[in-house]
C-alpha cells in the first residue's frame, strides 16, 4: 500500500492511501498516524478514495488512530469511503464512530 | 459459468495478498458475479486467513490451502490449515466499538451465508458459502 502524507495546514495531516488496507499494510498506516501525532499534527484525515478493500486490521488501526489523536486534543476523520469499506463500517457499527466526509476539503473544514 | 481456483503455501502475513490476488483473478474471469458478492466473500476469506496467520501455531510454519469454487448460485471456499485448533465460533460477540481488535471472525460470519469450521486430525478446515445475488432479469 502507498501512503502519501501532506500537511495542508499547521497541526493537520492528510494521509492518502492507495491499495488494500489489510493485515499486511495496516502497520504502515499505524506508523504514519503515530508519526503525524508525534510531530504535533493531531488532526488527521485518512483519505480512502483509492482503498478498494479494508479488513478488521484496518478498522483496528483507524480506531487506534482515533483514540491516539483525541488523546492529544485532535481527531481523526475519514473520507472517500468506497463500497466495500462502507459496508464493513456499517456491519461493525463503526460508521457511528468513524465519521465519513465526502472529500478532504470537507473533512478539514472547521479544524 | 463455473470455475475452480486454488492457492497454498505458508500462512504468513504476505500470503494474504496472494489469496486476495486470486480474488482479483476471479473478478476478472467472472464479470457476472456481483461486486457485492465478491467483495463480501473477499472480506470473509481475508478475515479467516488473517485469523490463521495471527493465531496459527507454530508461527510461520502453518501451511494453508485455499480453494474457491464459483457456482451459478453460490461461491464456496475451503481454507485448510495445519495450525492448532481454532477459536470456538459460537463465542463471537461483536466487541466494544472502541476496541482495536476482535472483529475478524464476527465480520466473516456477517458477510457469508454459512461459515463452518471442522477440526479433523491435525487440520482445521473452514467452509465459506455466500449465495449469489439474483441477477437482474434480461430482456
Amino acid at each position: 500500500m502507498q501512503i502519501d502524507v501532506t500537511e495542508p495546514r499547521t497541526g493537520a495531516s492528510v494521509l492518502t492511501l492507495e491499495g488494500r488496507l489489510n493485515m499486511v499494510s495496516a502497520p504502515q498506516l499505524k506508523t504514519a498516524i503515530t508519526e503525524a501525532v508525534e510531530a504535533g499534527r493531531t488532526h488527521v484525515v485518512v483519505d480512502l478514495a483509492d482503498v478498494g478493500f479494508m479488513d478488521s486490521s484496518g478498522l483496528g488501526v483507524l480506531i487506534a488512530g482515533l483514540k491516539r489523536t483525541r488523546q492529544d486534543g485532535g481527531d481523526l476523520r475519514i473520507t472517500g469511503v468506497t463500497q466495500q469499506v462502507a459496508t464493513v463500517l456499517q456491519l461493525t457499527n463503526l460508521d457511528r464512530v468513524l465519521h465519513s466526509y465526502s472529500d478532504v476539503g470537507e473533512a478539514l473544514d472547521g479544524w | 459459468m463455473a470455475g475452480e481456483y486454488a492457492v497454498r503455501g505458508l500462512a504468513v502475513p504476505e500470503s494474504l495478498d496472494l489469496v486476495q490476488d486470486l480474488l482479483v483473478q476471479v473478478r476478472s474471469e467472472h464479470p457476472d458475479i456481483s461486486e457485492t458478492d465478491l467483495s463480501m466473500f473477499e472480506t470473509a476469506i481475508a478475515e479467516i486467513h488473517g485469523n490463521v496467520v495471527k493465531h496459527g501455531r507454530p508461527v510461520g510454519k502453518v501451511v494453508y490451502a485455499f480453494s474457491l469454487s464459483v457456482h451459478d448460485d453460490r461461491l464456496v471456499g475451503f481454507l485448510a490449515d495445519t495450525g492448532e485448533p481454532a477459536t470456538d465460533l459460537s463465542e463471537m460477540p461483536l466487541v466494544d466499538e472502541m476496541s482495536e481488535s476482535g472483529r475478524g471472525l464476527w465480520l466473516a460470519r456477517a458477510t457469508l451465508d454459512e461459515l463452518l469450521y471442522v477440526r479433523s486430525g491435525d487440520r482445521n478446515t473452514w467452509k465459506m458459502t455466500r449465495l449469489r445475488s439474483a441477477r437482474a432479469a434480461t430482456h
